[in-house]
């Protein structure tokens, strides 16, 4: 036997078929899909090049600075952070802004070894860990058929939704930051969809189907600890 | 309508055949040691309808690897933020826990750098051709044949080192 044999042969069975895939399936295409709406490609050309001459006039008239920073106001931001004692002050100013499930503490985090970020990033970091203990909570809640606790939750969540979670401008770069005057900490999504279906989560979680936020509470809670709905 | 063109398929229609590979992507995160596999197999279904435009419509599977993949990373670095303690026990460099049936082959799979062990088990577990794995790690695949031969011949040294009789050095790939 070769060693590409053994190594064949010592592949972990598979798992069991994944549970309820229709329901999943019916689930995902119910959420919008920049993808399956898109235009055949010969007209997305001429979008594109209709675009890019419109650019061209805008850009020729001298406006570029203006449009990058005053009118969309979305800019890159070149301010790092390397130190993690810094980086763990901007994380523990955005847990001050931010609301928990009762009884939840904020867990201790901090800037990886070797490692820099932007300035905006502790405070995403810590409105992702408020967004995933509240969708925790809010499956918890609706399995308990706890209504107060569902309402905390899908008040707490629509907060963060509204003041907590900006939408970049579609082909953003990575450090991308938005508007100055933007009310921090916030939390920068793509501009792919994801709100999208995170909003489509809560309205199914707000009609009593804990599916959605159950699923996003599995994929990110990670080593949170999230305490029992009261 | 010019003849030639084909309507438009339903995006249903579409996704129905990317979605066919959910239980793969499934099994594919439970290899690499994620702690919860079918959160990752739905997220990456989700995000595939989203960017449907963007995944292969003849092959989808290597696009599906590469985005589970990259949840599997951001899975491994929240597990990875622990408490203060374990953290300072934590080597951020530590392999993933991909789990064999065969201990031997375990070890020797974890003494083997990463993206080695990558290329390896795309072609040996995954079942992907070399074409396949070399998109789903983002790289030409004469650099693939070139990452996959070297790390064919580690990891049969490190197995042999473990113990196995002299083997030959042969892998036996499908072809493009």
């Amino acid at each position: 036997m070769t060693a590409m044999d053994r190594l064949r042969a010592a592949r972990p069975a598979p798992l069991p078929a994944v549970a309820d895939r229709e329901a999943l399936f019916d689930r995902i295409v119910a959420t919008p899909a920049d993808g399956a709406g898109a235009r055949p490609a010969r007209s997305r050309r001429k979008l594109v090049l209709v675009a890019a001459v419109g650019l061209a006039v805008v850009l020729s008239a001298g406006t570029a600075y203006a449009v990058a920073t005053d009118l969309f106001g979305w800019h890159t931001d070149n301010v790092f952070v390397k130190d993690p004692r810094v980086w763990r002050g901007l994380y523990r100013d955005a847990t001050q802004e931010l609301r928990l499930p009762p009884g939840m503490a904020w867990p201790y985090r901090t800037l990886p070894p070797h490692t820099i970020t932007n300035r905006t990033e502790p405070g995403g970091m810590a409105v992702g860990i408020a967004q995933t203990a509240w969708e925790c909570y809010w499956t918890e809640a609706i399995r308990a058929n706890d209504r107060t606790a569902e309402r905390d939750a899908h008040s707490a969540l629509t907060d963060l939704v509204r003041h907590h979670i900006v939408v970049a401008p579609p082909g953003s770069p990575e450090n991308v930051a938005p508007p100055a005057g933007t009310q921090a900490p916030f939390e920068i999504y793509a501009s792919d969809g994801g709100i999208s279906y995170v909003k489509h989560n809560y309205a199914l979680a707000a009609a009593g189907d804990p599916s959605g936020v159950a699923q996003s509470c599995r994929a990110n809670r990670g080593d949170l600890q999230i305490p029992p709905v009261r | 309508m010019n003849p030639d063109q084909h309507p438009p398929e339903d995006p249903e229609a579409r996704f129905r055949r990317v979605f066919a590979h959910l239980q793969p992507v499934a099994d594919y995160a439970a290899r690499r040691g994620s702690s919860d596999p079918e959160a990752i197999a739905a997220e990456t279904m989700a995000i595939a309808w989203r960017r449907l435009d963007r995944v292969p419509a003849d092959d989808p599977r290597p696009w599906l690897f590469v985005t589970a993949r990259n949840l599997l990373m951001a899975e491994q670095r929240r597990t990875t933020r622990r408490s203060q303690a374990d953290r300072a026990l934590a080597r951020p460099e530590a392999a993933p826990a991909v789990e064999s049936t065969d201990p031997a082959v375990t070890r020797a799979l974890r003494a083997l750098p990463e993206r080695d062990r990558e290329a390896l088990l795309l072609v040996a577990w995954e079942d992907l051709t070399p074409a396949q794995a070399a998109a789903a790690l983002g790289i030409a695949p004469v650099a693939f044949r070139v990452r996959l031969l070297r790390a064919r011949r580690r990891f049969a040294r490190s197995l042999s080192a473990d113990g196995l009789p002299n083997t030959p050095d042969v892998l036996e790939v499908k072809s493009t």
